[in-house]
């Protein structure tokens, strides 16, 4: 059987899917990417440190948050810069609204059709119009605090090196502050439909990767933990799991210690659980799941249980912010410090540093020189680690559905099905 | 989508013809209006959007890299070349030709600015289309939203503002965060953008300090020397 799918709709980007499966074997099952190279890393070299985390927050329109506080973190880390705790509070914030927005648009609007075989999004809306509520209302919520922080809700403006060019108004955050238990409580509901709905049963071994922090469940900062594996600094693991090009194709795949491994909600899930919010907790264990899970249609569910979390955790975030005297730092105190630490530069230096964005860990690597140029650079997103086990999952998959199914389309619908639960990023995947 | 339940409204007054975020059926035979995002790099893409203008009444740019070619279109003016094997060691399946705008390839009608674009601004156009009003775009500068904002001026602080030059319409949400606007929106036609370049270069920029500016939307091309398509 040829199966062949031109257009994978209801994931960010174009991509497109292509299997031989012969006496029950797949011969090759693989994932057609149909994006254009921008050769983002390479347009970067020659620019100035100051411009180029704006430059890499237009990799994507889903999660530009993460692209943009990446970069700065690499760049950070290049120039030896602390930051202070205000500053990591309010980064920390802006995750926040952005694990939300891009959750609630993968798990309403793209998933969610899938466990009902709606075709079109206005039908399931139809169906659920109080859930369809909610999934906007959470997005609207995550937006804001974006907006509010970053001054813009799409590729935000304020975050620069070393801090914030501009800091929040306190008024808007405690308006953000009293909106989040009605946001929490959308949360709830639009989790308990994830909850009630039957998961595809199917489970492989693989490895999984995350970051995790001893005292929360990480997000903005931590180290690497690959499944069996100690806790690795994740400018090493950036170094192990060194990207591959495919032949005839502008996406590259990582594996680690020679295999496909798994990155995003699930893996989260799996390394940190026990660090999840209370009502997340409560979700968690309202759920018939076994931890870690090895199904990646759990990948829905994780992301379902952090929309909880990520509510609580914007809440606490708040509140803390709120109780904090924020001190506006100017341009020039930041351009002095950055001068000063340029001019330590002997000849050129290096950082790298990560963040767990929607779909997984998002790496950013910069050489700089002391002209605060950019002399070498490298992206790895999470869809670029994922790749390789979707397609190995897919290839063990296949053989299953052509087992119980005939029809050719439910087998295709199903393969899509699985395709979406990794929420693939195909936009920032080629970059 | 971040319009929320006031995109769910609009979708009752329209037919969506081709939405793959949001539905998963075979695309309409032909368009009203079709409102297209990027710029081609691909020779798919190319023929794409030859196709799509073929067979639309009306259509529109939409955002930045559609309408200006947008931060991809930097390579234009490196070695193209040369940043593509930076990047990629198997070459060969690589489409790695100049950026441009939709208008080089095909007639756009009207362009919705911007990176990102105003979801107020689309929704506005969107709406004035279907009631075949020409979508204008008032042709002020963002300083004039800016001061509205009560903004301490950027430029006169001494940062490479582009705020005189460029189309307002945005709200001038990045001078508003102490970040000096890029023109993102593109330039407004008929200004002179040597004056303010002059100025620049009169503060302590560089006239390559300055290119950079212009490359990072594409502005590049469109200041020097014609002007954008088509704002009313």
């Amino acid at each position: 059987m040829h199966i062949k799918i031109d257009h994978i709709a209801k994931i960010e980007g174009h991509a497109g899917f292509t299997a031989d499966i012969i006496g029950g074997n797949v011969s090759k099952a693989r994932i057609d990417v149909m994006e254009g190279a921008r050769l983002l890393e390479g347009i970067l070299r020659d620019r100035s440190i100051f411009e180029v985390s704006q430059i890499t927050s237009r990799i994507c329109g889903v999660c530009p948050v993460v692209h943009n506080l990446t970069s700065l973190k690499a760049l950070e880390r290049a120039l030896k810069i602390e930051i202070s705790p205000e500053t990591v509070l309010l980064r920390k914030l802006m995750m926040m609204g952005q694990i939300l927005n891009s959750h609630a648009l993968h798990l309403f609007f793209f998933s969610l059709s899938d466990f009902f075989g709606f075709t079109n999004d206005l039908a399931l809306i139809e169906k659920y119009p109080n859930r369809a509520q909610d999934a906007l209302a959470l997005r609207e919520f995550g937006n804001k605090i974006i907006e509010v922080i970053g001054g813009r809700s799409i590729h935000p403006l304020t975050p620069t090196i070393g801090g914030f060019l501009k800091l929040p108004n306190k008024a808007k955050l405690a308006e953000l502050f009293n909106e989040s238990d009605k946001a929490l409580a959308s949360a709830k509901n639009l989790v308990k439909l994830f909850l009630s709905l039957d998961y595809e049963n199917f489970s492989r071994s693989a490895p999984y990767a995350s970051l995790t922090h001893i005292k929360d469940y990480a997000f903005y900062d931590g180290l690497i933990k690959a499944t069996t594996k100690d806790k690795i600094n994740p400018a090493d693991f950036m170094e192990t799991i060194k990207e591959h090009q495919l032949q005839n194709s502008v996406v590259k795949q990582s594996y680690y210690q020679g295999k496909p491994f798994m990155v995003g909600a699930i893996s989260r899930l799996n390394n940190n659980h026990s660090q999840l919010n209370p009502e997340a907790k409560k979700a968690l264990k309202s759920v018939k799941i076994t931890l870690p899970t090895f199904n990646p249609f759990h990948n829905i569910l994780g992301q379902a249980i952090e929309l909880i979390h990520c509510t609580e955790e914007a809440q606490k975030l708040l509140r803390q912010t709120l109780q904090k005297d924020l001190q506006e730092e100017t341009r020039a105190k930041r351009d002095e410090l950055i001068q000063e630490k340029l001019k330590a530069i002997k000849n050129t230096a290096m950082g790298i540093d990560a963040i767990e964005a929607p779909r997984g860990t998002l790496y950013y690597f910069y050489e700089i020189n002391g002209q605060g140029k950019i002399i070498n650079c490298n992206i790895i997103t999470p869809t670029s680690q994922n790749l390789a086990r979707l397609e190995r999952d897919l290839e063990e998959y296949l053989p299953q559905l052509v087992a119980k199914k005939t029809i050719k389309k439910e087998i295709e619908e199903k393969i899509k099905a699985l395709i979406r639960a990794y929420d693939p990023c195909i936009t920032c995947a080629t970059h | 989508m971040d319009l929320g339940t006031r995109f769910l409204k609009l979708a009752e007054h329209i037919k969506i013809g081709d939405f793959a975020l949001l539905e998963d059926e075979p695309e309409a035979p032909n368009y009203d209006i079709v409102f297209v995002e990027g710029s081609p790099i691909t020779k798919e893409n190319i023929e794409r959007l030859k196709d799509l203008r073929a067979r639309s009444k009306v259509l529109v740019a939409l955002g930045a890299c559609a309408a200006l070619g947008g931060i991809a279109e930097i390579k234009n003016y490196q070695d193209k070349n040369e940043r593509m094997h930076y990047v990629y060691k198997n070459v060969e399946s690589i489409n790695n030709p100049d950026i441009k705008p939709l208008s080089y390839y095909v007639k756009v009608d009207w362009e919705v600015p911007g990176c990102p674009i105003n979801k107020e601004e689309f929704l506005k156009i969107v709406k004035q289309l279907l009631a075949g009003v020409p979508p204008t775009i008032a042709r002020r500068p963002v300083c004039y939203e800016c001061q509205i904002r009560q903004n301490k001026c950027l430029l006169q602080e001494g940062l490479p503002c582009l705020g005189p030059l460029m189309l307002a319409g945005c709200g001038a949400p990045c001078p508003s965060s102490g970040y000096p606007c890029d023109g993102c929106r593109g330039p407004i036609p008929g200004l002179d953008p040597e004056k303010l370049t002059k100025q620049l270069l009169s503060q302590k920029y560089s006239q390559e300090e300055v290119n950079l500016i212009l490359e990072r939307f594409g502005l590049q091309d469109k200041v020097y020397p014609e002007a954008p398509t088509k704002q009313l």
